[in-house]
């Protein structure tokens, strides 16, 4: 017997978030899937998408959420919701992504997708962000913490804390590409030279996509992915040694063994 | 109500038995005390008996125990949350939740508690606490003792048939630790509930409880009633060293029973010793300092002086403004009105080394000056910080406590060891003065003796003050020459130890209340005004 092991998806929880980020994925990727302009898209992945996050807190949260993970979540998710705000908020410095990265290092990347997800839907609550985005970014979230999978896990000392910075540039790129493709076909009316064209070839949609991006990226992005690298450098080693004691103290997958007599045990080895 | 056959725990990755072989029964309606040194195993100890070892830590469990007929090995520790009521050392660490109300039908909703019955059940424990007059306050503003009598309220409102405290008045001022015990012992005889208490202040807890299960540290347990097993124990409070000091026939535990032991030696009289008192000069000058936080006043007008090697307790409710004085004392903050000088300079004033040299601080929770992965990176760190040669502050801390390991981490030692890694820190700097505030929570009397000769040394070598606020009147007897005695921010005594004490029912150590009215306050006063005598 041991004790419990700290969340990971597994089997029907895995096929779940399988599933619901295929959904939400599509949610962001749909204005280059098609080829005639049909319907509105847009509008139903709305829903779609936090329907398909509902469904996988649901599904977690049947399955075994034991009582170390959801403290360790708890802690976690509140510090990097009360971070979030406390950069500007402005040109993506948010203090969150750094701790956001290392906790998914240290705590795994199921923990990291759920962590991902709670906290930016936690700090939209404090700082009253709620919008049809809301879903977007919490799987975008997700998704970074569950992506520090990338980072073999034999990598350690400062082999490990540059995989994690690089992580951390490339995290926060892919978190403003999700965005920016989230909002894309909204921003923008629909005859400028960077908007999404409906039913438009794809080479357009994408060229129109990428000078969009760019314009956003230089405001945006490169300054969040500089300020979470910078983070990473500077805070990498003592908080991932906190995390990694925190790990330690909360005895996952320890053995636990009953006897009937220490004595007798004794004799019979 | 209790059962431990034959028990004996081994945690992973490690090769010490906590326990070894460990069999008693606790009977319904029973207190029991469980006492040994820090780290000896306590609170492993207490944890068995709901499940959460080895549940939730892992570990190697031998024999068996069962609490009212269940077995911990079949159920996880959730499954005994409505038999077994669990309370904490530090009461703030457990809440969740803001007004006392709340807390108390936390607990029942997180356990799917209908809601009328969380309704009758709040306002039953409110009763039974007599925690009515409190209920809508936030907690943050109550004091020590209301906050434990809420944490016990907690675990209460499931209606355990037992109650398991680790630690529960360590960190309470003499009258509010009364107040949490005379609650659990009415909880007992009224109730019948059965009750585990871990303490380390053994004089406040001893009267109170029916036997005790003493953790030798190597293993090997003692179980009995309380003056049996006090009679061979190592760790004794005052009353019982007291007791064999005097070569009394029977071991008692309380105040009144000792006195009337010992009512013939009371009647006896002694010479009077005059008292040496040398002159001092001042090193710290207090004048007429008056401090407050927003429209809170927390010291008025308080004014005096310390000299060198003068050791000074301050002393007072919680919230009396102890930690405010000390604070102004060290420079933390300036006062709103008045000055205060140490050693001729004005505390606000110094910085960086010239401010570790004049002044030595401890604060309340020593780990606040902690900051490095291990006790050798905090060594290294002051000795770098005092330009002493690598090593001095190691071998400094292994004078205060040997046995402690350069690569652990600081949050990994025990209370004591804690205390002593900050205090070999700031000793490192050589300060002209030193001030502590709270030092001894969660030490043993072993501890507690060592802490006591190291600052006693500190004084009287070097000719410098050490000033500490404290709540453990045993200490202050020990170790202080004088005491401050404050209310509502206010100097109400300053005297010597034993003016002071002697005249307070509520602040006076056990030796004497045992030998009142002669002006004794420690064994050892006793036995030299014996030895004079004679």
């Amino acid at each position: 017997m041991k004790t419990s092991r700290i969340f990971t998806f597994r089997g029907a929880s895995a096929v779940t978030l399988f599933a619901t980020s295929a959904v939400s994925a599509l949610g962001f990727i749909w204005p280059f899937l098609l080829k005639h302009k049909q319907g509105h898209p847009q509008w139903i992945f709305l829903i779609a998408v936090p329907c398909a996050l509902l469904l996988l807190f649901i599904n977690v949260s049947n399955h075994e959420l034991d009582a170390k993970s959801v403290a360790l979540l708890a802690v976690l998710s509140a510090l990097i919701a009360a971070l979030r705000p406390m950069g500007t908020g402005a040109v993506g410095i948010e203090p969150m992504w750094f701790i956001l990265i290392l906790a998914a290092r240290v705590f795994g990347p199921s923990f990291g997708f759920l962590l991902g997800t709670l906290s930016m839907l936690l700090s939209a609550f404090i700082t009253g962000g709620f919008g049809p985005w809301l879903a977007y970014q919490s799987f975008a979230a997700g998704w970074v913490g569950l992506g520090v999978a990338l980072i073999p896990r034999r990598l350690i000392g400062r082999a490990e804390l540059f995989a994690l910075a690089l992580y951390g540039i490339i995290a926060a790129e892919f978190f403003g590409i999700a965005m920016d493709l989230q909002f894309w076909p909204w921003a923008l009316g629909a005859d400028s030279q960077l908007s999404y064209v409906a039913g438009a070839p794809l080479a357009t949609n994408f060229a129109h996509f990428f000078s969009y991006h760019f314009l956003s990226a230089m405001a945006w992005d490169i300054p969040r992915a500089i300020f979470t690298t910078t983070l990473i450098f500077l805070t990498g080693k003592p908080v991932l040694h906190t995390l990694r004691r925190a790990y330690t103290k909360a005895a996952f997958l320890n053995p636990i063994e009953f006897i009937e007599r220490a004595k007798e045990q004794a004799v019979a080895k | 109500m209790i059962t431990f056959s034959n028990v004996s725990l081994l945690y992973p990755h490690s090769t010490k038995t906590i326990l070894e072989d460990l069999s008693f029964e606790i009977e319904e309606g029973e207190m029991v005390l469980v006492m040994g040194e820090t780290g000896s195993g306590k609170s492993s100890l207490l944890r068995l008996i709901n499940g959460l070892v080895p549940h939730h830590t892992g570990g190697i469990l031998a024999g068996d125990i069962s609490v009212d007929g269940i077995s911990t090995r079949t159920v996880k520790p959730g499954a005994l949350a409505h038999l077994v009521g669990i309370v904490g050392q530090n009461p703030l660490n457990g809440f969740v939740t803001d007004i006392v109300e709340e807390e108390l039908a936390f607990t029942m909703e997180s356990l799917n508690v209908a809601p009328e019955v969380m309704r009758k059940r709040v306002e039953e424990v409110l009763d039974i606490l007599g925690l009515t007059a409190i209920r809508s306050r936030s907690i943050a503003t109550l004091s020590g003792g209301e906050q434990q009598r809420v944490a016990i309220g907690t675990a209460l409102v499931m209606h355990p048939k037992v109650l398991v405290l680790d630690e529960p008045t360590s960190a309470l001022d003499p009258i509010a630790a009364e107040e949490v015990l005379s609650v659990l012992h009415r909880l007992v005889h009224d109730l019948s509930i059965t009750v585990i208490i871990a303490e380390h202040r053994l004089e406040r807890v001893i009267q109170f409880v029916d036997r005790i299960i003493y953790i030798h540290g190597n293993g090997e347990t003692a179980i009995g009633p309380a003056e049996e097993i006090l009679q061979k124990a190592d760790l004794v409070p005052p009353i019982i060293k007291l007791a064999r000091a005097l070569h009394l026939n029977e071991i008692k535990t309380s105040v009144r029973d000792v006195r009337r032991q010992t009512e013939d030696i009371r009647s006896r009289d002694f010479p009077t010793v005059a008292s040496s008192t040398h002159a001092v000069t001042p090193a710290i000058i207090v004048s007429d300092i008056s401090h407050s936080y927003g429209a809170k006043p927390a010291l008025h007008n308080a004014s005096t002086t310390i000299g060198h090697g003068e050791i000074v307790a301050i002393m007072g409710r919680n919230g009396a403004g102890k930690s405010t004085l000390l604070h102004s004392i060290v420079g933390l903050h300036s006062p709103d009105s008045g000055t205060i000088t140490v050693n001729g300079r004005n505390p606000v004033t110094l910085k960086g080394p010239q401010r570790r040299h004049a002044i030595g601080y401890v604060p309340q929770e020593p780990s606040d000056l902690l900051f490095a992965q291990s006790v050798g990176e905090e060594c290294a760190q002051a000795d770098n910080d005092n330009q002493l040669n690598s090593g001095s502050t190691w071998a400094l801390l292994n004078t205060l406590v040997p046995n402690i390991g350069l690569h652990t981490h600081p949050n990994d030692l025990s209370e004591g060891q804690r205390l002593a890694l900050v205090l070999g820190i700031v000793l490192a700097a050589n300060p002209e003065v030193l001030v502590l505030d709270e030092p001894t929570r969660g030490l043993d009397y072993r501890a507690k003796n060592l802490f006591t000769l190291a600052l006693k040394e500190y004084a009287t070598q070097s000719n410098r003050p050490v000033l500490l606020a404290t709540h453990d009147v045993e200490l202050v007897a020990e170790l202080a020459d004088r005491v401050l005695f404050l209310a509502e921010g206010e100097i109400v005594a300053d005297g010597t130890t034993l003016d002071v004490l002697l005249s307070s029912p509520a602040f006076a150590p056990q030796v004497a209340k045992i030998m009142s009215p002669k002006p004794w306050l420690t064994v050892s006063d006793v036995v030299t005004a014996m030895g004079n005598s004679e």
